[in-house]
């Protein structure tokens, strides 16, 4: 036993010293040539650098794998990528994820997590299935958003309502701020939003700060709302909410203590409309605030060169969806807010996108088998 | 129905799983405890479904809507683990945790009519935080129960490890599905599945700390050592959940609010 922990301590130090010759090397290479450009990895070279990691399924279980395999190696490699991350997360303007050091390591997790998969597949039994699941899915993951994602492109799109747009400007690692023309064509046929109901509040007109001073409060300028703030009662009696026209809303505010009575109009303004506010006394006065969106959705059609059409609705969190390309609906005239004439769309190419989805599901039943099976080995 | 009858549900529910825990406890026979536990759980949802339908939409849109979401699945989920693993302890746990959202509900009720920008409106939303908050639940269990198993450790005592493997794999399990829907409504949402946001990032760190200790369990590490790991990673833990807002480097992040 004091011989197998003795050889066990041996094969640690060895990785670790290992490990550390791999991270020495990484510090030299960024120092001499920069931070990596993940460029590098776009096809053909992400596929290539792939296949050498399956080579390693084709190893005869023995010496060599198992040491790529080992335990005691994905161990110091987690507290490695630990220590990477907490340095990620705790110096600002850091550029951990781009440096040499930090691809280095993603490729030796690349290789330990392929190698144990080789190894456990060359024996495979029912029981294994949970162990499967979380490290296949976990692998085809870190394929798929890793190298993989060398090959993605993002590029924002403005159409105006009515027309047809085929050309982006390509944001994000790749260079220029070039419009390029694109394999994929929108036609806006119509932009909506819904904005939810301005609110009201009292204003130091001379200070812009907001009552209660240090604890403001606001409240929704809809038909029939009464509320106080401060020692003033605020009732809404009508508001307006028009094309073109800045939402406004008609109130009466009774100062609890003299009992005065002020009403009149407030609007928030708009792009055509300046703001109105109601005075109270020479300091304070009922403001609006500008309404914040609800949705904003577009009504689109998609084409393609090779004759392939979509119609239907983009909205913030539902993209659509055409080959590898995803549409999302991204801004739109935030001047002209739910009157605006053109939606601004992201378009990102993703031909990774289906292996990602797979090492999604893989991860998410290994998820399952974690709290079903818990720690029972 | 309204908010303004959430206060008589809440009890109603609270009290009758607080019953079902102390049974379970104290009686020899399950049943007792539970028929309450069940009971507190269509209580509570009898309220989700009047509120949905008083207001003619799913309440997953404000943060005390989702508040209302843990208290409801907290409570089941340590039910289902408790039948699954016969744990008691969990079910009790799980019902304070459950209780803390509903008061914090009761008592910060003007966060019912906090405008949800639309990048929040999502399906995945409400699991996405629920399985955190569950995960967290767990993974603090385990870090109570390590402090006892290093306690006990210097008697030559091994007698929690099971309990706190499970924990953390459960944990993990849970925190594994919030990071993996997280990534999916990310892709949803703005196209990349990971950006390393600050809060990306400390979900990060707290994963790959759990991972940690897992594999280390696996070869054996010396337990000396490695259950200091995990009030460490708890610790981690409530700085992603947390800390994270006030860190220098995370200022910019989505998560923050």
């Amino acid at each position: 036993m004091a011989g197998k922990s003795e050889r066990k301590r041996k094969v640690a130090l060895e990785e670790i010293v290992m490990i550390s010759a791999v991270m020495i090397a990484g510090f030299a290479l960024q120092f001499f040539s920069g931070p990596f450009d993940k460029r590098f990895l776009a096809f053909p070279v992400n596929v290539i650098l792939i296949a050498m990691l399956l080579l390693i399924f084709f190893m005869k279980k023995g010496g060599g794998l198992s040491r790529m395999a080992s335990g005691s190696l994905s161990v110091t490699l987690l507290a490695a990528m630990t220590i990477a991350a907490l340095w990620m997360g705790l110096v600002p303007g850091n550029m951990v994820k781009i440096s040499w050091p930090f691809v280095l390591l993603y490729l030796l997790v690349l290789v330990n997590l392929t190698a144990i998969i080789a190894l456990k597949i060359k024996s495979f039994s029912v029981g294994q299935i949970p162990f499967m699941l979380n490290h296949a899915g976990l692998l085809i993951l870190l394929l798929a958003a890793g190298p993989g994602s060398a090959d993605k492109a993002r590029y924002f799109m403005t159409v105006a309502e009515g027309t047809t747009e085929w050309r982006g400007e390509p944001s994000g690692s790749r260079e220029g701020a070039n419009v390029v023309e694109l394999p994929i064509a929108v036609e806006l046929k119509d932009f909506s939003m819904e904005e939810y109901p301005p609110r009201l509040g009292i204003v130091d007109k001379t200070t812009g700060e907001a009552m209660p001073a240090g604890k403001p409060l606001f409240y929704e300028s809809v038909v029939g709302a009464s509320f106080f703030i401060d020692r003033w009662e605020i009732a809404v009696d009508s508001v307006l909410d028009k094309y073109r026209y800045a939402p406004a809303a008609y109130v009466r505010v009774k100062e609890t203590g003299s009992g005065e009575l002020n009403e009149g109009w407030v609007s928030c303004g708009n792009y055509f409309q300046h703001f109105k506010i109601l005075d109270l006394d020479d300091r304070l006065c009922v403001a609006m605030t500008f309404p914040e969106p609800k949705a904003y959705r577009s009504e689109v059609k998609v084409f393609t060169p090779d004759g392939d059409v979509k119609n239907g609705i983009i909205e913030v969190n539902s993209p659509m969806t055409m080959k590898s390309w995803k549409i999302y609906q991204f801004s739109y005239d935030t001047q002209k807010g739910r009157d605006s004439e053109h939606s601004i769309f992201e378009l990102v190419y993703d031909p990774w996108v289906i292996p990602s989805y797979i090492g999604f599901i893989l991860m998410l039943f290994g998820a399952v088998t974690l709290f079903w099976k818990g720690g029972r080995r | 129905m309204s908010w303004n009858e959430f206060v008589y549900f809440a009890i109603a529910s609270l009290l009758l799983w607080s019953l079902g825990s102390v049974l379970l406890y104290t009686k020899k026979s399950p049943v007792a405890a539970i028929v309450s536990i069940i009971g507190g759980i269509i209580v509570f949802a009898a309220f989700i479904a009047g509120l949905w339908a008083g207001q003619g939409h799913p309440p997953l849109r404000t943060m005390g809507e989702t508040r209302l979401w843990y208290s409801f699945f907290i409570a089941i989920v340590g039910f289902v683990t408790y039948l699954h693993w016969k744990y008691k302890w969990i079910m009790a746990y799980s019902v304070v945790v459950s209780g803390v959202f509903v008061f914090v509900n009761l008592l910060k009720p003007e966060i019912h009519t906090t405008n949800l920008m639309p990048a929040l409106q999502s399906p995945w939303f409400v699991p996405h935080v629920t399985v955190y908050i569950l995960s967290y639940a767990l993974l603090g269990a385990a870090t109570i129960a390590s402090f006892i198993a290093i306690r006990e450790l210097k008697k030559g005592e091994q007698r929690l490890m099971p309990l706190i493997d499970n924990l953390v794999y459960i944990g993990l399990g849970f925190l594994m599905m919030g990071m993996l829907m997280g990534a999916l409504w990310a892709k949803e949402a703005w196209g990349d599945f990971w950006s390393w946001d600050p809060k990306e990032v400390w979900a990060f760190i707290t994963a790959a700390a759990y991972l940690v200790y897992i594999h280390a369990r696996l070869i054996n590490y010396k337990l000396k050592y490695l259950l200091w790991l995990l009030p460490i990673a708890f610790i981690l833990l409530m700085i992603t959940w947390i800390g994270v807002n006030y860190l220098p480097a995370a200022q910019g992040s989505i998560h923050v609010y």
